[in-house]
């Protein structure tokens, strides 16, 4: 509410002056009527003829304005009915001293959100408890003369107002615009999308909800608060079936239309759909403040609803391309070209930080023959079987690969050896449990096995490619002696340890129900001048 | 440094901190204090602006809120946490029931200091007494007699007030002679949450279960409560909306015989000639409904030290025992309002109001249940001055306000 410099040398010159808040605007009403006229006190009174309700909005007492919340309905015959209804000015009597109510008539229609009144009504009263005077006819037409040409630059606040309303709705537009253009990579781009929406709009909450179809599910993705805190609301599912939850009901459009206020205003329900399908649900609530969500705001919103389904869904199709060139379909692990980037990322900071990396690097015994025996659909079943088990054991850290055919490579991370031959023995004895149905064989299942060489940074190799070559290595020494084992890489030496427990070959040998691919014996003429630490 | 002072249908509370704002400004000459009076709802909503954009919408450096905002707003990351920086905000220097309620800040967290305080209480004109045969010996009025009175004097055999008729009259003023027995002295004209809970808490009811697990505003003692209070206005004991405040009667009726308010009317500037008399909220037993303001510090503010200075000013007990007497009210300063209690015509009762008093619950989303409630009782109350009030509409309102209030829970 800026005064402009001409202004403050002419206090008394309504005209001139420049407000960007009806607020300020009616607070420096009063101030003026205060500063020409010396009443006691002035107040500002507004009806709502809905209601039929006078309410008082601002006061002014001893050169203060306050606000108040006082309500009244005037009898039939008051002399604030009057004054509104012919507006003119009307001067009264009262218990406590005498009145004159200034009335005035606002029209804002065109400047007003559609569920707003287009005109806006009430006076200004003066009022007098010193002076035991009434105000004269002479003083009500000059007050009403003097307010009435003060409230005409009411127009010119509105203007001002509604400039930055439009000002802020294109600046809106073409920011969420990009960031909505701009959203590929899913998780910073939910939240980017959520964001922008809270940066422009500030609910009390926005929710981003997405469509499983697989699960045949509406999964929680993201929430924001009004202090722009993102976090994850991944823990709520909603079962995707008709009457199993409000949200499911509005995302199969079985409740009332695609756009649904609810709770008085506060909360839109606004469906994603793209190409006429829907692909999850966007919540925005004011709940905790109980502030409607302004008309302005739903009608943007609501255009904006088509883009944001656009975005959620570039974000979701970059997903699937990114997961389709960077993991393997079959076992869920990432490509070795994923690997690649990984490792050399992990090395760097394990070499710049000084802390352990382990590698583990396994495939699975006798691949080729099952695949020969039983077929590949068996193989794949295999392959797959092993995945999850990987999956299922890595820390947040650890990176795993397929790296070709049955191999796989584990990469951990701060590892040590010992740990990493603990990691490798939870895989035998998980994969130990593993069976394959093969409903034409005998046993109608198969048991799987695997072999794994463990190497360690910095004890083992100082580069990536050494790392890599002593953990083949020391796969490859468990494959020529026993298979079902892990061994660890371990120095220089050639000798062979002493006493392995051939753990996974008995443990087939136990299962005589399911068909075993393990050898009889261990190749005892495997070792090549290393040694090698081995699991039981 | 801004402060944000809450309304008050008592200007005189404004005027009194001006005066001590000038005050402390003369004794601080480097603070510069400016403050604006802003209603409940103007400051919620300037608070949630800020929220929303801070940059246009700065919030002030002090602000009063009621205390049971203090839990929402510190969790908003509004409030700042006096116990880093001063002893100065020791609730242990309040009377015990303000000390237990701000005491128990998580960690020691103290994010408002206890300003003042009001007991709500019937009053009743002395002139009125013959007609309904005046309040029991042990002045513990129950709420069926109380009804009964109102109904011996609205019967019209006895004190009658300045008689009203025509215009905007609610049913029930149509129904009897057009006076009403009964005024509430809030300036919103209708009946809120304030008027209602001591009713509704003496019921077994409220906003929430004890636990505050679960929303409780369609449980039948809740209801019954405010179809209690409600069924005074409908009844034609109390006129809605009533306009005599307009004509500068100011805030009270003088022709009523009672008036409920949380004000001692029986002592300071509000006492009417000695014709008041008081009794504690009828059929309230032993626990009395208290309100509670209190003074915060903005987190975000760039005049910490000025408004800590401002807060110590203001708490000492002289300051607060001349700003509460202003507009009638109690200090939340132990020593100051043991001066005030006895400077109270009515010390006994107001000494058995507070060694009951009941605080509402500071829980994030109490002022959000707070909201709801006044809004159904805003809305039966427009209901009745329109003579369409009906019960199924209040038990409809209030199962959905159930339902938002639930969800509120679930969410925070």
């Amino acid at each position: 509410m800026k005064k402009t410099g001409k202004d403050k040398e002419r206090p008394d010159a309504p005209h001139h002056a420049y407000y960007s808040g009806q607020e300020e605007f009616f607070k420096a009403a009063l101030e003026a009527a205060s500063r020409r006229f010396a009443p006691d006190g002035v107040s500002l009174y507004e009806y709502d003829e809905k209601t039929s309700l006078m309410s008082l909005r601002l006061r002014m007492l001893r050169g203060s304005v306050f606000e108040h919340e006082e309500n009244f309905m005037p009898e039939a015959d008051s002399a604030a009915l009057k004054a509104l209804k012919n507006l003119q000015p009307v001067s009264f009597k009262g218990p406590a001293g005498y009145f004159a109510a200034i009335p005035f008539r606002l029209d804002h229609s065109g400047a007003s959100p559609r569920n707003f009144p287009a005109v806006s009504a009430g006076f200004i009263r003066l009022e007098r408890y010193s002076r035991k005077a009434p105000f004269s006819r002479r003083e009500c037409a000059a007050a009403m003369s003097y307010i009435g040409g003060f409230l005409r630059n009411y127009y010119k606040a509105e203007f001002s107002s509604l400039n930055e309303k439009y000002s802020r709705n294109i600046e809106a537009i073409t920011e969420l615009t990009e960031v909505f253009a701009g959203s590929l990579r899913v998780r910073d781009s939910f939240k980017r999308i959520l964001a922008g929406i809270q940066s422009y709009f500030g609910f009390d909450r926005v929710r981003l909800y997405l469509i499983d179809e697989k699960n045949k599910k509406l999964k929680g993705e993201l929430s924001a608060d009004i202090r722009g805190q993102v976090k994850s609301i991944g823990y709520e599912e909603i079962p995707l079936e008709a009457g199993s939850h409000r949200f499911a009901d509005i995302v199969l459009g079985r409740d009332s239309g695609a756009f649904m206020e609810r709770y008085k205003d506060c909360v839109l329900y606004l469906p994603l759909a793209v190409q006429g399908s829907n692909i999850g649900l966007l919540i925005v609530d004011n709940l905790l403040s109980q502030q409607r969500i302004a008309q302005e705001d739903l009608v943007l919103l609501k255009s904006f609803a088509g883009q944001i389904g656009m975005a959620v869904d570039n974000v979701r199709l970059f997903d699937k391309v990114e997961e389709l060139s960077l993991y393997d379909e079959l076992t869920r692990l990432p490509l070795r070209r994923y690997f690649n980037q990984r490792f050399q990322e992990e090395f760097y900071r394990a070499e710049r930080f000084k802390q352990p990396l382990a590698l583990v690097w396994g495939d699975i015994d006798y691949f080729k023959e099952v695949n020969d025996t039983y077929g590949h659909q068996t193989g794949d079943l295999a392959l797959k079987e092993v995945g999850r088990v990987i999956l299922s054991n890595l820390r947040k850290i650890d990176f795993p690969c397929r790296y070709g055919g049955d191999e796989v490579i584990i990469m951990l991370p701060q590892a040590t050896g010992e740990e990493a031959m603990k990691f490798a023995q939870r895989l035998l004895e998980e994969l130990s449990e593993v069976r394959i149905p093969v409903p034409f064989s005998k046993t109608r299942e198969l048991k799987i096995s695997m072999s794994f060489g463990v190497s360690t940074f910095p004890q083992d190799a100082s580069s990536q490619e050494k790392l890599l070559e002593k953990a083949d290595s020391a796969l490859y020494w468990v494959k020529s002696h026993f298979r079902g084992r892990a061994a660890l890489y371990a120095g220089t030496v050639a000798e062979e340890s002493k006493g392995p427990r051939q753990a996974g070959a008995a443990a087939a040998e136990k299962a005589p129900r399911a068909d075993a691919f393990a050898p009889g014996a261990p190749n005892k003429n495997a070792g090549f001048g290393e040694k090698y630490n081995v699991n039981d | 440094m801004l402060i944000w002072l809450l309304a008050d249908p008592d200007s005189s509370k404004h005027l009194a901190f001006r005066e001590m704002l000038e005050e402390f400004c003369a004794h601080f000459p480097e603070a510069r204090a400016e403050f604006a009076v802003k209603t409940r709802r103007s400051l919620w909503e300037s608070v949630f602006s800020h929220l929303r954009d801070s940059k246009r919408n700065p919030l002030a450096d002090v602000i009063e809120i009621p205390h049971n905002w203090t839990a929402l707003f510190a969790k908003l990351g509004l409030l700042y946490d006096f116990s880093r920086i001063s002893d100065d905000f020791n609730p242990l220097a309040c009377p015990g029931f303000v000390a237990r309620e701000y005491a128990s800040g998580e960690g020691g967290s103290v994010f408002s200091a206890p300003w003042w305080m009001e007991g709500p209480a019937l009053f009743y004109d002395q002139r009125a007494v013959k007609a309904w045969g005046g309040p029991p010996a042990d002045k513990n009025l129950s709420w069926e007699e109380f009804v009964s009175a109102l109904e011996k004097l609205s019967s019209g055999k006895g004190f009658r007030g300045r008689g009203r008729s025509g215009g905007r009259a609610s049913i029930a003023a149509s129904r009897s002679s057009g006076s009403y027995p009964l005024c509430f002295s809030s300036p919103a004209g209708s009946i809120g949450l304030d008027n209602v809970l001591p009713r509704v808490w003496s019921r077994g009811g409220g906003l929430f279960s004890q636990d505050l697990n679960r929303a409780s505003f369609n449980k039948d003692e809740t209801m019954s409560g405010v179809r209690d209070m409600l069924g005074l206005a409908v009844n034609g004991y109390a006129r809605l909306f009533s306009p005599s405040r307009f004509e500068g009667a100011g805030c009270l009726d003088e022709h009523s015989a009672f008036i409920f308010s949380p004000r001692d009317l029986c002592s300071g500037k509000d006492a009417k000639g000695g014709t008041l008399e008081m009794l504690p909220f009828p059929g309230c037993g032993q626990l009395f409904p208290v309100n509670i303001s209190s003074l915060a510090i903005f987190s975000g503010t760039s005049s910490l030290r000025q408004g800590v200075s401002l807060l110590k000013w203001l708490l000492k007990p002289e300051r607060s025992v001349s700003l509460s007497a202003a507009f009638s009210v109690f200090p939340c300063n132990k020593t100051a309002f043991e001066e005030r209690l006895e400077g109270s015509r009515q010390e006994a009762l107001y000494r058995r109001i507070f060694a009951g008093a009941d605080l509402k619950p500071n829980v994030t989303v109490y002022p959000t249940a707070e909201i709801l409630f006044e809004r159904i009782l805003w809305n039966m109350s427009l209901a009745i001055a329109r003579g369409d009030y009906s019960v199924e509409g209040l038990t409809r309102e209030m199962i959905i306000a159930q339902g938002e209030a639930d969800y509120l829970l679930s969410l925070y």
